[in-house]
C-alpha cells in the first residue's frame, strides 16, 4: 500500500487528507497522478507540488515502491 | 484506492524552546527568542528579527482568523535547511525560526526569524532571505477567516 497526503486547499477540494493506494509493481508516479486526477479533478487543477518520502520530485517517470509516501501540494503561502 | 478517515489538523512532536527551528501552536516570546540566540556566542554584533503578524484586512475584507496547515514532517525539514543555508550563505553565528500551526486570531504573531552575525549587514540580508525563501519552499498554507466566508491565500510577494 501506498499512503497518499493532501493539506490546505488540495485537502479541502479532495475532502479527504489521507488515502491509501493499492502498490502495483512498476508503478510510477505517473499512473498515481492519472487515477487521483481523475477521481478529483478542481484539486489537481491547483496541485504544483509533489513529493515522495518528504522530496519534492517533477520526475513523473519516478518508480514508486510499496510502502511510499505521496504528497500533492498547492503552491505554498506560509509566512 | 482505500479512503481514510479525514481529520482536522496532524500532530507534531512536542517543540521545546531550546529547538532554533520549530513549528508550533502556541504563541511565541521575540524577547526569549533573541534572548537564546543572543547566548549562543558573545561574537555576535548584530541581530535582525522579521515578524509576520495576522493582518485583520485582506483583500478588501475583514479578517477574524487565519488558519495555518502544514506538511508538518517536511515543513520542518525545510526548516532546518533554511537556516543551515542561511548560516552558510551568510556567514551567521546562529538563527532561530518559529512557525505557528492552527488557528491565530488577528493581530496575533505567526512568523519569527532572529539571525545573529558579527555585524548588522549579514543579519539584516539573512533575515530578508530567510523569509523570502521561507515563502516560496516551506509546505504551509493559510485560510483567512472571515464573516464572508473562509478562503485558502494566494502567495504574493
Amino acid at each position: 500500500m501506498m499512503k497518499i497526503l493532501f493539506f490546505g486547499p488540495v485537502a479541502e477540494r479532495v475532502g479527504l487528507r489521507e488515502m491509501q493506494l493499492d502498490h502495483r509493481s512498476g508503478m510510477v508516479l505517473q499512473d498515481v497522478v492519472a487515477q487521483l486526477k481523475a477521481a478529483y479533478p478542481a484539486a489537481f487543477e491547483i496541485v504544483c507540488f509533489t513529493a515522495v518520502n518528504e522530496t519534492q520530485t517533477r520526475d513523473m517517470q519516478q518508480l514508486l515502491n510499496d510502502g511510499d509516501e505521496i504528497v500533492f501540494m498547492a503552491k505554498f503561502s506560509g509566512g | 484506492m482505500t479512503v481514510m478517515k479525514s481529520y482536522l489538523w496532524q500532530s507534531f512532536p512536542g517543540a521545546k524552546m531550546s529547538d532554533a527551528v520549530r513549528l508550533q501552536v502556541d504563541d511565541f516570546s521575540v524577547d526569549q527568542e533573541m534572548t537564546a540566540l543572543r547566548a549562543t556566542s558573545l561574537r555576535i554584533g548584530g541581530i535582525a528579527s522579521f515578524t509576520g503578524c495576522a493582518r485583520d484586512f485582506s483583500e478588501g475584507r475583514n479578517v477574524m482568523k487565519i488558519s495555518f496547515d502544514a506538511y508538518g514532517k517536511m515543513a520542518l525539514a525545510e526548516l532546518n535547511r533554511l537556516r543551515t543555508e542561511a548560516i552558510e550563505k551568510f556567514q551567521l553565528i546562529d538563527a532561530r525560526i518559529v512557525h505557528r500551526v492552527g488557528t491565530v486570531l488577528a493581530g496575533d504573531q505567526i512568523v519569527l526569524i532572529v539571525t545573529g552575525s558579527e555585524h548588522r549587514v549579514a543579519a539584516l540580508d539573512a533575515c530578508h532571505w530567510l523569509i523570502d525563501e521561507l515563502k516560496a519552499r516551506v509546505p504551509i498554507w493559510k485560510k483567512e477567516i472571515t464573516p464572508e466566508g473562509d478562503s485558502w491565500v494566494t502567495p504574493h510577494p
